[in-house]
């Protein structure tokens, strides 16, 4: 019995941390986001308030828009790379795989600001253009495009983590018979092993997705217009004052980024399902 | 990432010979920012183009001399994240990785239920539930380790799950060996390197967090991403550049050290 109360009590500090760290503050988040402007009583005005603004929808629109489009070009990208890195004996190998993790430790900020040295006004491209043709061109650091790829910079990482994991799991006589029987490369990409690493592609896009959709940093860098919604929840809290705004819109964030985890982790399940998925799960 | 086997990769193969084309382009995204970063820090005058009025380390020098203390804050700060992490981390993995309870999942859920929270709701969440403790940096610190606390736990919980490290330790304990024997001479060497990569990837992240950190921090408070930030807005672009290669002096190095012991972390961006 002391054994069992012993060591129970090693989930005592963290119970502890979260609860008054992360539980707590999300319920009076909750709670805040459902009082009237006067304090006084609770109301779902907030979250009408939001679903009938029109900038918010557009926030939330360009959201969801940059967030697919992103990872779609993310998934693309990475799917022959981590096929490459786990099959591939180069002695490069280790060193390209080491590279395609660095984006990993920068912060949004410092990768919003990666696309401005490229595609900034003064950025080297435009430039190079000025000097070849007298005109500036392709600065669209600012713009939809300098966002995306911006979103895509911190996503390459993402994804090829995920994907080299179900990629080590595949037998290579998959990849070596297909061939034998005359598959084309593209064949054997898109019908061999698409399929087999379709449970991954959906693990790497939800990761994907609820990465660009908590994006701040590189949003707040670049965005001039494009505006999504953790830059709505930003500008309602610090420039406008309005905490009820900021935390409706808040909790609706964490709620579509959560329902997104939860839904393609079910749908993730029902497709066939590598023997390790369990464990490489846990690190996500 | 476990070990596989490895056929011969022959170049003729058109399948590897994508892979590779996509890994070029992909590493070549990863990787061209850094030498264009070092150049802008380095030119005397960048509108103007490349080394422009000669190459200059003043940048540099006064990119250093502006954040210093914000850097010196930081480092600080993860320093304190990382001993947080460790006294309420290790014990928690351990629990997880050795015992099967009611409530396990729910407890394996709950820490990592920041991943899943966008960082600027955390931090929003704070300074609702606690206004008054901002200014002493206190949110920060606690916030930084909510967020921070997840990769350490999966970082070392399949570590000490590992079955090989269960029985030497039951061998250990019928050889006699003490339980603090037992942890110091079986247990930590064998989740040396796993300990390892944990600890610098809580002080990278920590280091590199800007989304919980730019709304509790304070002007006393403040990290060197968020300097980063303001710099960005309001500083020349070759200073932000110095600043910005100063800044991945302190995260690129400990990220290849992360990869090299094994580790990979998924953070917020």
């Amino acid at each position: 019995m002391l054994r069992v109360m012993l060591t129970a009590s090693l989930a005592v500090p963290v119970l502890v941390l979260f609860a008054l760290a992360l539980l707590i503050p999300l319920i009076i988040l909750l709670r805040q986001s459902l009082l009237d402007g006067s304090n006084s009583s609770l109301t779902l005005e907030n979250y009408a308030a939001v679903i009938r603004s029109l900038a918010y929808r557009r926030a939330l629109l360009n959201s969801v828009l940059i967030a697919f489009a992103s990872t779609l070009l993310a998934l693309i990208l990475c799917f022959p790379v981590a096929v490459y890195i786990e099959r591939s004996n180069s002695r490069y190998r280790d060193a390209l795989a080491v590279a395609l993790t660095i984006p990993l430790s920068l912060p949004g900020i410092v990768i919003g600001f990666f696309v401005i040295l490229f595609f900034g006004l003064t950025g080297v491209v435009p430039q190079l253009f000025l000097l070849l043709t007298g005109e500036r061109q392709l600065n669209f650091a600012y713009t939809f495009g300098g966002m995306l790829l911006g979103y895509l910079y911190f996503q390459i990482p993402r994804v090829v983590l995920v994907l080299r994991g179900s990629v080590a799991a595949l037998s290579q006589d998959v990849i070596d018979v297909s061939r034998t029987l005359g598959a084309t490369p593209l064949r054997v990409y898109l019908d061999v092993l698409l399929p087999a690493l379709l449970p991954a592609m959906i693990s790497a896009a939800s990761v994907s997705l609820a990465t660009a959709f908590g994006a701040f940093g590189t949003a707040a860098t670049l965005s001039r217009g494009f505006r999504v919604l953790p830059l709505e929840i930003a500008a309602s809290f610090t420039e406008s004052f309005q905490p009820e705004r900021a935390a409706s819109l808040s909790i609706a964030l964490a709620l579509l980024t959560v329902a997104l985890l939860i839904g393609l982790g079910q749908f993730a399940e029902r497709a066939l399902k590598p023997p390790d998925a369990a464990r490489g799960g846990a690190r996500i | 990432m476990t070990p596989t086997h490895r056929t011969a990769h022959r170049t003729a193969d058109p399948v590897m010979a994508i892979g590779q084309g996509f890994t070029l382009v992909a590493v070549v995204i990863c990787l061209a920012p850094l030498p264009l970063l070092l150049v802008v820090a380095t030119t005397a005058n960048w509108p103007l183009g490349f080394w422009a009025d000669g190459i200059t380390l003043n940048w540099m020098r006064d990119g250093w001399e502006a954040v210093r203390p914000y850097a010196l804050f930081s480092l600080r700060l993860a320093a304190m994240v990382l001993a947080i992490d460790l006294a309420i981390g290790l014990p928690a993995a351990w629990l997880i990785a050795r015992h099967d309870f009611i409530g396990r999942q729910a407890l394996v859920a709950l820490i990592n239920l920041p991943l899943a929270i966008p960082g600027i709701a955390i931090a929003l969440a704070l300074i609702l539930a606690y206004p008054l403790a901002r200014a002493s940096g206190l949110l920060l610190l606690l916030g930084q380790v909510v967020y921070t606390l997840p990769f350490l736990v999966a970082t070392l919980a399949p570590a000490l799950a590992q079955p090989a490290l269960i029985e030497r330790e039951a061998v250990a304990r019928t050889l006699g060996a003490s339980a603090v024997q037992r942890l110091l001479y079986v247990t930590f060497p064998t989740i040396r390197s796993a300990l390892l990569a944990a600890l610098i990837l809580v002080f990278t992240l920590s280091m590199g967090e800007f989304n919980v950190s730019f709304f509790l921090f304070t002007p006393l408070n403040k990290t060197l991403p968020v300097e980063l930030y303001s710099a960005y807005i309001t500083n020349r672009v070759e200073v932000a550049a110095a600043i910005t290669a100063i800044f991945l002096l302190f995260v690129v190095p400990a990220a290849i050290a992360i990869e090299r012991l094994g580790g990979s972390k998924i953070g917020q961006a």
